[in-house]
């Protein structure tokens, strides 16, 4: 747990009023230098152990007032009240040499990039810069009014700005140690107050240098124009006494006289922190590695404030820039600067130059006579001084964007050289993330659970976290002497293995199973002259890739079982009951960078190759993660975030079933973890980072599944996915029972699954009619229909186009159901015997003929009532099919009531619609039915009741009234029962 | 001030208002695979390992007891999101920050039985306290100003904070009341305010934890 409360420990006692004070880090951050302008004491803290005394360092004679290491933190300078600013080695102290005297205090100290200048001011007139190696004066910058407190050189070695107790800021060119920019009043004017120093920092990519303001904010500058940039503007009541970079520039830590610290997201121009403290704090330093700041407050008591940029966000070491280098450009570029900045400086801030400018005014007329044919417009150049002001700026900073781009370009030639160059993607174990100094890593992460590791010296510890703590075994933490990097877990045990390292490291492969009727079951394996590139676990068995391309099987209980070469360098294995399923490279990438990659599937326990073949990437991506779905699918997912699950459709191909950019909310990364049918299980991470800590525990997200599919015109993007997925599901599951069932299994669950899936899917189907229907796609509606599955789903569509006012599509939709009972009676016709014809009905084939008699009313009905009304009234004709379809659902249960009786329910229902029109219809209907003959003399008779009913009921003329009273039937049917059946069944 | 420190004088007591918000809805993660728990008060779960699912708090606070769970503390409780709520309640001196009704009890909850679910739990808990002194203080003073009015409105008031005034409040506006009009309410009142005064007084049997 984070302390966020800071305690501040005493280094420096010092005096009782506020004394300026110092705090820098070293470059590996082993050691903390402080230093109190009340005391002349310099100490050396160790940030790990800090009830250690420090070392002190006591070789001034009054307050140590700067502090400066050099960049390569073996050369420590300090600067006194005393006049002298001294250099000692460091770490260890030992004073080597009174580099310079002054005849004033020490304010500043600062180094440059490459350790070889050192710059010093104080209350003296001039900025000092010294030669390191010697202790040379190389120059000394003369242009301050006032006592210098802040120095600092740019990153890219070009300049040194400054800044004095009077706010003035002045950009110095390194090379000619002329000015080139003078700001006047831009900081606080801090006095006479020596505990309060005005500071200023360039940015670590030297783009910007940052000023405190005047209105108790951060001013930024621009690196080559000096323009203001913009502010950081915030929560500070009081001026800003101190500010440091975060080595990646991305935040800055501001201290202001109201005693608190904020530290700002310099993007977004955002504070995101903020800590108050008892004293003011007049020093930070951003650790180098990790993210820690180091204050110290003016009382001189320093701290180190732990996690200053929340985990959310980029750490404060990621991504540091690497300065431009130095000279990239030819000499011209400088020459022309030089010349440019003299102008300007002449022109713009002759009065502030004082006697530097003049003494340096004869060199620039000798270089315009070198430059004069580069930049013809130059010899009028004193005329237009101020018209040519802005133009010039703006030339000068073109020249050094161009020159910034060039070497950029350079660079990244290079990076690009070193992409193109065979960059086939290094194996890797689904689910683990890379090393991290001094934190924990996954080695492998499942839905099962987890394998981290964190170093200790010269050994890890791993450790093994199921998910579910209620059910998972127990797994004791254990010491790791071999340096494991790679490892997979499943229910029975773990396995790990670590790559060779030197002669005496041999590459080693352990296996421990979690729960073992034997004592002392893990085993060892050691490979010689090999090494081990990927590891999967399975059922039974252990598997590990090797460099030398050979696939090694291994039963769970160390018997070394199958050796299979591979055909190229391994990228990844997976595991998954009997399956095993290896990635490996089929050649070299292709010039446009395409990973070439192959997959094979493995059953193990049968000895079998199910599946091989190529697998396929997004363009430019190459594979993050490999592994089975919790029903045992392959799928992969690379690093433009598509996710590709494996299917036997089509011999053998991938589907897209997952595509992150579609899903992907302002700047998040998926980390794939794991997915069943419907949904992905990843762990969201904010966008710098592209895989989880350890801590904090990462939570899984469910994202749904779906398929990258256009945007069609009838904009059911949701429905047209969901009858994809559940098409490819039922695929899975008919081809699961498949295998089932020719392994003699019983495979009735399954069955009741694909039920219920294809139940799901005429429900999904019947709403995609339903807005086909609405959006007059009408050829879709009907090819929709051919689809379902149930025929009362047909029905149901029927109803739904009529209630629509479509007749064609009704008719439509009546024809595919006709053809489908049609080829059904077939079915059923050549099942039956042929005795059906003889008399000699047996009772047991009388249920199944009373079936056939109902299905063959159904059929004839429809043929009859157009035919009917055909005859009778031709204009009722549509009005008579569309009605007579949407009762389609009614008669066939007036079918069951005359065929048989045993449908209770149905019967009654018909009971209560039996109109006479649909009576009719059925006598009319039975001499031209072939079959209706068949039935037994029992349903005769009774049909015969019904007919007789009918026809007392029935007016003379059938058709014409039957037709209308079929409408009114239907509307009856409709308003009185909207909970038809049918239509419950298909669009719940 | 108004029997803030006397619980007996308050309509509810701590207890009674933290029983009322531990129907609050809070995010946990739960470390066990269990079928989802159909209560009156509506359907929980599932619950699968490292998934987050919402569940009421006692539920949650239940679970974590037991071990089964990780509770995940609500947004408004970063430390950046409190802080910038502290300075606001510092900054304004009338209107409060918009808090949960129960983040009090909410946060005590937490406090009490999900400490190393917090993340910054020190820097949290201190964040919440100074919000909550301040917050009350804001009552305080606000109520000093409290004149002959037939209402009291403040929003974004906490359940604690109301739980604590209530019984000032009502008594005040009253007074109020009866001062205005001294014709129209007769000595019922007196004797109904006062009827509820030993009504209040009376020792309350402290909740079983």
């Amino acid at each position: 747990m984070k302390i966020k409360s800071l305690k501040l420990r005493e280094a420096h006692k010092g005096s009782a009023n506020a004394s300026f004070c110092s705090i820098l880090w070293d470059l590996n951050a082993h050691h903390l230098v402080t230093a109190s302008s009340s005391e002349p004491s310099i100490s050396i803290h160790d940030p790990l152990l800090p009830s250690n005394p420090p070392r002190v360092l006591r070789h001034h004679r009054d307050g140590v007032t700067a502090l400066a290491l050099s960049p390569n933190s073996t050369c420590l300078s300090s600067g006194s009240i005393d006049h002298s600013v001294k250099l000692y080695k460091f770490p260890g102290g030992e004073f080597e040499t009174n580099i310079t005297r002054f005849t004033l205090p020490i304010r500043a100290l600062a180094f440059n990039k490459s350790g070889s200048m050192l710059a010093a001011a104080g209350d003296d007139e001039g900025i000092k810069l010294i030669n390191t190696i010697d202790g040379s004066i190389a120059r000394v910058l003369k242009g301050h009014r006032g006592p210098v407190t802040g120095l600092a050189f740019d990153p890219n070695g070009e300049y040194l700005a400054s800044i004095d107790s009077i706010g003035t800021v002045i950009y110095w060119e390194l090379q000619s140690g002329r000015t080139l920019y003078t700001l006047k009043g831009v900081a606080p004017d801090t006095g006479s107050d020596t505990s309060i120093l005005n500071v200023l920092s360039w940015s670590p990519d030297g783009e910007t240098l940052a000023v405190p303001g005047l209105k108790n904010d951060i001013v930024m500058y621009d690196r080559d124009t000096a323009e203001k940039l913009f502010t950081l503007r915030g929560d500070h009541t009081q001026p800003i006494c101190f500010m440091s970079w975060s080595p990646n520039g991305k935040y800055m830590a501001t201290s202001s006289l109201d005693k608190q610290i904020l530290i700002w997201d310099v993007n977004r121009k955002q504070d995101i922190d903020r800590q108050k403290f008892d004293d003011r704090i007049c020093c930070m330093a951003w650790k180098p590695i990790g993210n820690a700041l180091a204050v110290i407050d003016v009382m001189g008591k320093y701290g180190v404030w732990e996690s200053v940029v929340p985990s959310s966000m980029k750490s404060p070491t990621e991504d540091i820039p690497s300065s431009r280098s130095k000279n990239s450009n030819g000499l011209l570029f400088f020459d022309e600067e030089d010349e440019e900045d003299q102008e300007l400086s002449m022109s713009g801030s002759l009065s502030d130059l004082g006697e530097d400018s003049h003494g340096e005014s004869e060199p620039p007329s000798r270089k315009r006579l070198r430059k004069q044919s580069v930049i013809d417009d130059d010899q009028h150049e004193d005329v237009y001084n101020e018209l040519n002001l802005c133009t010039k700026t703006e030339y000068r900073k073109k020249v050094h964007r161009i020159n910034k781009e060039s070497s950029d370009k350079e660079r990244d030639g290079s990076r690009s050289m070193m992409t193109f160059r065979p960059k086939m993607q290094e194996a890797f174990q689904p689910g683990s993330t890379p090393p991290q100094p001094g934190k924990r890593n996954f080695l492998c992460y499942n839905m099962l659970g987890s394998i981290t590791t964190i170093k200790h010296d010269e050994y890890s510890h791993i450790e093994i976290d199921f998910h579910d703590t209620s059910t998972g075994p127990r797994v004791p933490p254990m010491t790791d002497y071999y340096g494991f990097t790679m490892a997979s877990l499943n229910e029975n045990g773990s396995v790990f293995a670590n790559p060779c390292k030197g002669e005496k490291n041999m590459s080693t492969l352990m296996y421990r199973p979690f729960s073992s009727w034997a004592n002392n079951s893990e085993w060892y394996m050691r490979f010689e002259g090999e090494e081990v590139k990927a590891v999967a676990l399975g059922g039974t068995w252990v598997a590990a890739v090797t460099s030398l391309n050979f696939l090694r099987i291994y039963t769970d209980g160390g018997l070394q079982k199958h050796i299979l070469s591979l055909n190229g360098p391994v990228v990844t294995a997976a595991g998954f009951k009997d399956e095993l399923a290896i990635v490996t490279h089929i050649s070299d990438c292709l010039p446009s960078n395409e990973q070439m990659l192959e997959f094979r599937i493995f059953n193990i326990s049968k000895g079998t190759q199910p599946f091989k073949g190529h697998l396929p990437l997004t363009p430019g991506s190459y594979l993050t993660w490999f592994g089975f779905t919790e029903e045992g699918q392959l799928s992969s997912y690379d690093s433009k975030g598509v996710l590709r699950v494996f299917t036997s459709q089509y011999g053998g191909n991938w589907l897209p079933l997952f595509s992150a950019s579609k899903e992907r909310k302002s700047g998040e990364n998926y980390w794939v973890v794991g997915l069943n049918v419907s949904k992905l299980f990843c762990i969201v991470c904010k966008n710098p980072d592209s895989f989880p800590q350890v801590l904090p525990k990462p939570v899984l997200t469910l994202l749904n599944l779906s398929f990258p599919l256009a945007s069609s015109d009838l904009g059911e993007e949701a429905l047209e996915n969901e009858f994809m997925l559940n098409n490819l599901h039922l695929s899975q599951i008919q081809k699961r029972i498949e295998v089932m069932a020719d392994e003699g299994l019983d495979t009735t669950p399954l069955d009741d699954e694909a039920f219920d899936i294809e139940a799901a899917q005429d429900r999904c189907i019947f709403r995609l009619i339903a807005s086909c229907c609405n959006g007059d796609k009408l050829v879709r509606a009907t090819e929709l229909v051919k689809l379902l599955s149930v025929e009362k789903s047909v029905r149901g569509a029927i109803q739904l186009a009529t209630a629509l006012k479509l007749p064609i599509l009704a008719e439509r939709f009546n024809n595919i159901l006709e053809e489908r009972l049609q080829s059904k009676t077939e079915v059923l016709k050549t099942s039956l015997p042929r005795s059906k014809h003889d008399r000699n009905v047996k009772a047991d084939v009388a249920a199944s003929m009373a079936l056939t008699a109902t299905e063959r009313s159904e059929i004839s009905e429809p043929t009859f009532s157009s035919s009917s009304a055909k005859l009778s009234a031709p204009l009722l004709i549509k009005k008579v099919k569309s009605s007579d379809r949407v009762k389609f659902g009614k008669p066939k249960t007036d079918g069951d009531q005359t065929a048989c009786l045993e449908d209770s329910r149905e019967v009654n229902d018909a009971g209560k619609n039996a109109g006479p029109s649909q009576v009719k219809n059925l006598q009319t209907q039975r001499p031209s039915n072939p079959f209706l003959k068949l039935p037994n003399n029992q349903e005769e008779k009774k049909v015969e009741e019904v007919m007789s009913e009918s026809q007392s009921q029935g007016p003379s003329n059938p058709f014409f009234k039957s037709s209308n009273k079929v409408r009114e039937a239907t509307g009856i049917q409709q308003s009185h029962r909207p909970s038809n059946p049918f239509l419950k069944s298909t669009a719940k | 001030m108004a029997g803030q420190s006397d619980p007996h004088i308050s309509l509810f007591s701590a207890e009674e208002v933290e029983f009322m918000a531990e129907d609050e809805l809070i995010e946990i993660v739960p470390n066990m695979r269990m079928d989802p728990l159909n209560f009156i008060c509506g359907d929980f779960g599932p619950f699968l390992p490292q998934i987050a699912t919402q569940v009421p708090m006692w539920l949650a606070v239940a679970l974590k007891k037991r071990g089964k769970c990780a509770i995940r503390p609500p947004l408004w409780m970063s430390v950046e999101n409190l802080t910038k709520v502290l300075e606001g309640e510092r900054d304004s001196q009338g209107a409060f920050q918009a808090l949960p009704f129960h983040y009090v009890e909410i946060s005590r909850l937490l406090f009490d039985h999900a400490r190393d679910d917090i993340p910054d739990m020190y820097m949290v808990r201190s964040l919440i306290e100074d919000i909550r002194d301040v917050r009350v203080h804001k009552v305080e003073t606000s109520l000093e100003k409290f004149s002959g009015t037939s209402a009291v409105k403040i929003p974004n008031l906490s359940a604690m904070e109301v739980n604590i005034i209530r019984p000032f409040v009502g008594r005040a506006l009253q007074a109020f009341y009866k001062h205005d009009n001294p014709e129209k309410i007769p000595d019922v009142d007196r004797a109904s305010s006062g009827q509820t005064r030993v009504a209040n007084n009376e020792p309350r049997r402290p909740l079983r934890r």
